[in-house]
């Protein structure tokens, strides 16, 4: 007996099964090589990841899928556990793009050259493409999950670091809280609509008669509950306290990682979520929206004040990485195309930025066994090039043209007043001039600053090297030309949209 | 309305379901909340036997009392000159904790309660169990087991679960691994 | 008969004494225990909701498994964590962590 898969379904997951055989190539992989040529296994999971890369692009513009055209039951597939449309592309991408750079940057630090460890990162990468893609409570969680116990790892993983142990430890600890939380909020909404699937749920919530009035109150608190679990993923303030901490903990290239597919993964289950109507429509009429709107406002905030502190660089970006969160959110809150295609835009140019950002850190890190701020002094006669990526990284962050941080905020902003928030959008405005003073101060400590080591440049491999000059080939390219890219994001999160129509 | 003979049943395991989590949250020896622990199981399991989810109790049994329980009595004896240390076992916040646990706990009874109504009329929906014919209940293993391994069902979870249970056990390995071996 | 509700309630209980566990328990291991115990209550509600609301469709049914399944994975992680941690520092106090400050 053979079961009859229609070949789209495949298709359509062709990434997550070649992301498995990857998986278990670099397990086998990892025991053939010698152990002082372990950096290989590190190549291999970059080449890989770059192949299902060129793989998913020729999956959609070969065979047109999937297409922002197909009607919401052609584009669930599965049984209803998945959805193919624009956004998950979009998603499963930005991961691949993530999976790529985070192993490149990762081969060269010894006590990650293990196969084990980039075994995790495609297992969690695994995990956030499923999320992004997935339409159904349960898939959503065991998705979650298979990312989270992944990443819980990946932050312990140094074991010999007792920093990185303790990192791990709060992570987890942090995590399980947070997703039974979630969890027992996607349980009330199971008991409300005894439906499981987001798009049945959503329609039954949405359409008055099909569960009484009195449902109001335990929806909302399941929306307070499944915020909390969402929130952690995308450290949104009140559930960022993990942030700082493991940021400072884990090893650089999986901050790098978690810093962008984390957050990236997060926002696409909000986004798909919220906008699938399973708290009620997805206008600003409901008691979570004013939630969502106080918690971006106080993410942002808090995000950047506390950033002004930090002597530390990688506890800085925490912080900023927080009030990056914030941003974000506008988007998420306008409830429209625009502004969810603003969010995604913005998410895609955090990728390139702060993959590259972290990869610096983690050279200048590794060289001067240390990441506070006055490791970076002198960084622009150092290594000239190095400062140069860290200049546009910086400036990308701070929203500065020309490089692709310019548009991200640009386009948040200008969803916001179009969606008539224009005070969301000048409460960002004035939080971006409050982060160019920290993001400036590390310019300031690279190029002003003096130190005794100027004259020893800080090695780079070639794999670094290419790692880098592609992130920031893209943080600039997307700076210039940033409209083909937005239409692209705004063309997908119309999916999400189409169906309330 | 007297309480009926299910009804009494499910009272006393409740009550020692909630009494053995009590003590899981307030002990100070470990392993006494390690017991307590699976004790709590023990009490959810026959819960799942008053629902007609069978196989959940004997999962629950394999999994939650064999597999974790035992599996946190193993980190607390290798961790255990910590028991004997002395000083509280409590943080500072142990009160909030105490306000917090009472204000979500009076959140979910009223918000649940005036939902699903807590002392129902015979009459009301959802006053008991639906009644439903006993080969559905008995079918229902069969029908589990289809719905795990059908595409129209739950395939991919059930695979990603796999892949899932493949990361955590390769990384538990790994983290555990003591470090004096670390370079074999 | 016993209402839908008391089962509800019961995981109320049950879920609001694993939260307590979380806040207050200095020890990661008993925080991970109070962490089992919300999981428990979640299982409540899952196979309560599929015994009143679908016991045609066996989906609270599969839920609760995968919960199983994802505690069981869940729990091997954290304690291997805890034994890292505990064999480089000699304490799994959640409290005594402070390298990186908060």
């Amino acid at each position: 007996m053979t079961p009859d898969i229609p070949r789209s379904w495949v298709l359509a997951l062709a990434p997550e099964i070649s992301l498995v055989i990857l998986l278990l190539a670099v397990f086998l992989f990892d025991r053939l090589v010698k152990p002082t040529e372990r950096r290989r296994v590190g190549l291999l999971t970059a080449w890989g990841a770059f192949a299902i890369l060129l793989l998913t692009v020729g999956i959609w513009l070969v065979g047109g899928e999937p297409s922002t055209q197909t009607g919401l039951a052609d584009s669930l597939m599965w049984g209803g556990m998945i959805r193919s449309d624009g956004v998950s592309l979009v998603f499963k991408l930005m991961f691949l793009v993530a999976l790529a750079a985070s192993s490149l940057i990762s081969l060269d630090v010894e006590r990650l050259q293990r196969g084990e460890f980039f075994a995790l990162l495609i297992a969690a990468t695994l995990g956030f493409s499923l999320m992004a893609a997935s339409a159904d409570l349960i898939m959503l969680y065991v998705a979650l999950e298979t990312a989270s116990i992944s990443s819980y790892i990946l932050a312990g993983f140094a074991t010999e670091d007792r920093k990185s142990a303790e990192a791990g430890m709060k992570y987890f600890v942090y995590g399980a809280f947070a997703t039974s939380v979630m969890l027992y909020g996607m349980s009330l909404i199971y008991g409300i609509t005894t439906q499981t699937n987001l798009y049945l749920v959503g329609s039954m919530v949405m359409n008055a008669s099909s569960i009484p009035a009195e449902a109001n109150a335990v929806l909302l608190l399941a929306a307070v509950m499944i915020v909390a679990g969402f929130g952690f993923k995308i450290s949104a303030v009140p559930f960022h306290f993990w942030t700082p901490d493991i940021y400072e903990g884990a090893p650089t290239p999986f901050v790098g990682f978690v810093s962008t597919a984390s957050k990236a993964a997060g926002f696409a289950v909000f986004l798909r979520v919220f906008s699938a109507g399973i708290f009620g429509a997805p206008d600003s009429s409901s008691m979570w929206w004013a939630m969502l709107v106080a918690m971006a406002i106080i993410t942002m905030t808090l995000g950047n004040f506390v950033a002004i502190f930090q002597k530390n660089i990688k506890r800085m970006l925490a912080y900023s990485s927080i009030a990056q969160a914030g941003y974000a959110m506008i988007g998420l809150v306008t409830m429209s195309p625009d502004g969810s295609g603003a969010t995604m835009f913005y998410l895609l140019m955090y990728l390139f930025t702060n993959i590259a950002l972290f990869g610096v850190v983690m050279l200048v890190g590794k060289e001067t066994n240390s990441v506070e701020m006055d490791s970076f002094n002198g960084l622009s006669r150092r290594s000239p090039h190095l400062a140069l990526v860290m200049l546009f990284a910086l400036l990308s962050l701070s929203g500065i043209p020309p490089t692709a941080g310019f548009f991200g905020k640009f386009f948040i902003f200008k969803a916001a007043v179009d969606a008539g928030l224009w005070w969301l959008a000048l409460v960002g405005i004035l939080n971006a001039f409050v982060a160019l003073y920290y993001y400036l101060n590390v310019v300031k400590c690279m190029y002003l600053y003096r130190s005794d080591e100027e004259d020893k440049p800080i090695p780079v491999s070639r794999a670094v090297k290419v790692g880098l000059a592609v992130l920031i080939f893209f943080v600039l390219y997307l700076g210039v030309f940033a409209g083909p890219a937005f239409e692209w994001t705004r063309e997908a999160a119309g999916a999400f949209f189409a169906l309330a129509g | 309305m007297d309480p009926t003979i299910d009804q009494i049943i499910f009272l006393i395991v409740s009550i020692l379901t909630l009494g053995a989590g009590f003590v899981v949250v307030t002990n100070r020896n470990l392993l006494y909340s390690a017991l307590a622990m699976m004790a709590s199981f023990l009490g959810v399991a026959a819960i799942y036997v008053l629902l007609d989810a069978g196989f959940l109790a004997a999962a629950q049994l394999l999994v939650y009392i064999g597999a974790i329980s035992i599996l946190v009595i193993f980190a607390i004896m290798m961790t255990r000159r910590l028991m004997q240390s002395t000083e509280t076992s409590f943080n500072a916040q142990w009160g909030m904790g105490i306000f917090t646990a009472l204000v979500v706990f009076g959140l979910f009874v009223a918000v649940i309660g005036n939902f699903w109504p807590l002392a129902p009329a015979a009459g009301q929906p959802l006053a008991s169990g639906t009644a439903v014919p006993d080969g559905m209940l008995q079918d229902s293993i069969a029908a589990l087991g289809r719905a795990f391994v059908s595409v129209d069902a739950f395939v991919i979870p059930f695979e990603l679960a796999s892949v899932m249970l493949l990361a955590a056990m390769v990384g538990a390995i790994l983290v555990a691994w003591p470090k004096a071996e670390d370079e074999v | 008969m016993i209402p839908l509700s008391w089962y509800l309630l019961l995981a109320a209980a049950l879920f609001s004494l694993g939260l307590y566990g979380v806040v207050a328990r200095r020890n990661t291991i008993a925080i991970l225990m109070a962490v089992e115990l919300m999981l428990n209550a979640v299982n409540i509600n899952l196979v309560a909701f599929w015994r009143y609301m679908t016991p045609d469709r066996p989906v609270g049914l599969a839920w609760a498994v995968f919960v199983l399944t994802v505690a069981a994975a869940e729990a091997a992680v954290g304690l291997a964590l805890v034994i890292s941690i505990y064999r480089s520092r000699d304490s799994v106090v959640a409290e005594e962590m402070d390298l990186l400050k908060n």
